[in-house]
């Protein structure tokens, strides 16, 4: 988690501008770029993302468990749905469950901006995060080069607190 | 004719585990890494998976219910032998957390049978094994866990996988039938005393082996685990390496100081140890640093172990010139709750790195100070097998010792050490009129003559300058000296009946 998230999650109102207003006017990158492109439709973007968090479970479920790879899920879910509610709203509450067919189903039907904007802030929250937690090297090593981190700004180490 | 088996070993590279194991790890054997929470059970089974996987030999991690993955990542990472390009190449890690969350031991190992048989690993690692058990202590019994590990067992050594099972296990004395069915045992420790804390090795079985019995201290860094082997696994005994077949000495090493060498006879024999013990202030260090630069010299190399002064320009010019030039290494010995081994394993390896002649320790009483609280009780014992390492490594190593003036004996060394060393150098303060003078005598150079004069020296900038003798004076060792009385005679009896010098 970046500290632009933990501040939007802690201070809404300083949020900066969703990324619904600006990712509309650029094309998808990351592990989604290639999977769609400008004249998409919203349920061809929902499967594109689908398809990213398929390969993931792929990649991932032998190392980490499948518990591993739902808490990866349902995390990134919880901090995309921040700036998107709507997509967390048919999800199963408990401690460990996400289903992606659900977002899958409810990134379908919205409108194809709607729709691109929350699958970019989805996998890019899901690349920021695992990034986070294993690093850029390791994300890349498992997932392939798709999953790079897309600009400096975002690679930077996470603040560091001084040392005693 | 018969054709014994023949095992292979496989060797870590990890410092000193490898000595400590018996020469390797034993091919196809199936080892148990035991220990509490937090010894480095998982660093130990990542270093050794790092460092023997290749992808002819590819090893897979199973982890269990211990550490998430995610974390165990995370953290193995900031590890210098993690190599995350192994991953999914000569390295694979395999989650059993969902056949683990069931409890069924068959479901666990069926799922292990499966992978090893899917990936033909040749190494295997099961972190952590005390998970399998606990989850699965619900539904079998004792025999059951039993089957269990016995199967396993059966199955990774004809698999031809060499077995790392990694365990919480609290009390070694427990009757687990893992420890029986297992080839390796090692167990890690961490020991606490007072505020320090002091990690531990103990290979209590390696079945073939012959393994350094005892236990081993290691540390861990962002390099890894270190084990610091016994000093005589360091360096084993090379007959010949210093002294002459008879036991004469082979060459000497000056030491810096003309009239110092005049007393030893040419110097210090090649390959001795030499204690110079005296109170605080007599010129030990000073002393030290002349032996140092005087090997420097002559082209010789040397290496200290420093654990009082820093030896910084303001403290000892000489000294802190000599480790700027890179003509003599210090070895940092900063790190907390050293142990004798340790010190040793870093002497040696500079005395390698640098073929280093000399060496010197100063002092040993600030060693003793930086030596953790557990290893002090043994500090004679460990003395011993130090100075017996370095002899052993071929170098003339000198020692400095505190020792208190007393004036009413004569001691060399508040360790009852004194018998140690091959040489012994001793410095006493005494008074004449109302000031502080110095003197030296060399007390025993083994199988060598020296003199056994009693001399003033003294000290300026220039280093330390042995005298003569006072032979005018008697009762030196006792602080207060006297004149003779035929030197009062020939005075003619102008000083009182005992009067203080001169």
């Amino acid at each position: 988690m970046t500290s632009e998230q933990r501040r939007a999650v802690w201070m809404p109102d300083d949020a900066e501008p969703t990324r619904s207003e600006t990712v509309a006017q650029r094309r998808l990158t990351g592990p989604l770029a290639g999977r769609v492109d400008d004249d998409s439709r919203a349920d061809q973007i929902a499967a594109a993302c689908g398809d990213v968090w398929l390969e993931l479970d792929v990649a991932l479920s032998p190392i980490i468990g499948t518990r591993g790879v739902t808490a990866l899920g349902q995390r990134s879910l919880h901090l995309a749905s921040a700036v998107h509610p709507w997509l967390a709203e048919r999800q199963p509450s408990g401690p460990t469950l996400f289903d992606a067919a659900l977002l899958v189903s409810a990134l379908a039907q919205r409108s194809r901006d709607e729709a691109a904007a929350a699958a970019d802030t989805f996998v890019q929250t899901l690349r920021e995060l695992l990034t986070s937690l294993i690093g850029s090297a390791l994300t890349q090593r498992l997932l392939g080069a798709a999953w790079a981190p897309p600009a400096p700004p975002l690679n930077r180490p996470s603040a560091q607190d001084p040392k005693p | 004719m018969t054709h014994h088996v023949t095992i292979q070993r496989l060797l870590t590279g990890i410092p000193g585990l490898d000595e400590v194991l018996g020469g390797g790890v034993p091919e196809f054997s199936f080892n148990l890494i035991a220990g509490r929470p937090g010894c480095g059970k998982t660093t130990l089974a990542h270093q050794i998976m790092f460092a023997l996987a290749t992808p002819e030999r590819p090893a897979l991690y199973f982890t269990v219910l211990g550490e998430p993955p995610l974390k165990m990542l995370r953290y193995q990472q900031q590890f210098d032998f993690f190599d995350g390009e192994a991953l999914n190449r000569r390295v694979r890690f395999v989650s059993l957390s969902e056949e683990a969350m069931g409890g069924d031991l068959e479901r666990v190992l069926k799922r292990i049978v499966d992978e090893v048989a899917n990936h033909a690993p040749a190494l295997v690692f099961v972190d952590s094994f005390r998970s399998v058990i606990l989850a699965g202590e619900g539904g079998q019994d004792h025999n059951g866990l039993q089957h269990f590990v016995q199967q396993l067992g059966m199955l990774m050594t004809t698999w031809q996988a060499t077995t790392f099972l990694l365990g919480e296990y609290f009390d070694d004395n427990d009757a687990n039938p893992l420890f029986t069915v297992a080839d390796g045992l090692i167990w890690l420790r961490q020991i606490v005393q007072r505020n320090s804390m002091v990690r531990k090795m103990e290979v209590l079985k390696m079945r073939g082996q012959p393994t350094l019995p005892g236990l081993h201290t290691y540390r861990i860094s962002t390099a890894g685990i270190k084990v610091f082997a016994p000093a005589s696994a360091v360096v084993p005994l090379q007959a010949g390496v210093s002294r002459g077949t008879s036991g004469e000495p082979a060459g000497r090493a000056l030491m810096g100081v003309a009239g110092l060498d005049e007393m030893l006879c040419g110097g210090l024999p090649r390959g001795y140890s030499l204690l110079v013990a005296g109170p605080s202030g007599s010129g030990k260090t000073i002393l030290a640093a002349s032996f140092l630069a005087e090997g420097a010299r002559v082209g010789e190399t040397g290496v200290i172990a420093a654990f009082e002064q820093r030896p910084n320009r303001e403290r000892n010019r000489v000294l802190a010139d000599l480790i700027s030039s890179g003509r003599v290494t210090l070895v940092n010995s900063q790190a907390p709750d050293l142990s004798i081994d340790e010190v040793v394993f870093l002497l040696v390896a500079e005395i390698r790195r640098h073929k280093a002649s000399r060496v010197v320790i100063d002092s040993l009483s600030g060693f003793e100070l930086a030596l953790a609280p557990t290893f002090r009780d043994d500090f004679r014992e460990s003395l011993l097998s130090m100075v017996t390492a370095l002899s052993n490594a071929g170098v003339s190593v000198l020692m400095t010792s505190e020792l208190e003036d007393r004036y009413t004996d004569l001691r060399f060394s508040p360790y009852g050490t004194a018998f140690l060393t091959d040489a012994i150098i001793v410095q006493r303060y005494i008074e004449v009129e109302s000031r502080l003078r110095r003197v030296t005598a060399v007390i025993k150079v083994r199988a060598s003559a020296h003199s056994h004069d009693l001399r003033e020296y003294t000290i300026d900038t220039a280093g330390m300058h042995v005298g003569q003798k006072l032979p005018e004076q008697e009762g030196l060792l006792g602080g207060r000296p006297t004149r003779k009385v035929h030197a009062q005679v020939a005075d003619g009896g102008n000083s009182n009946a005992h009067p203080l010098w001169p």
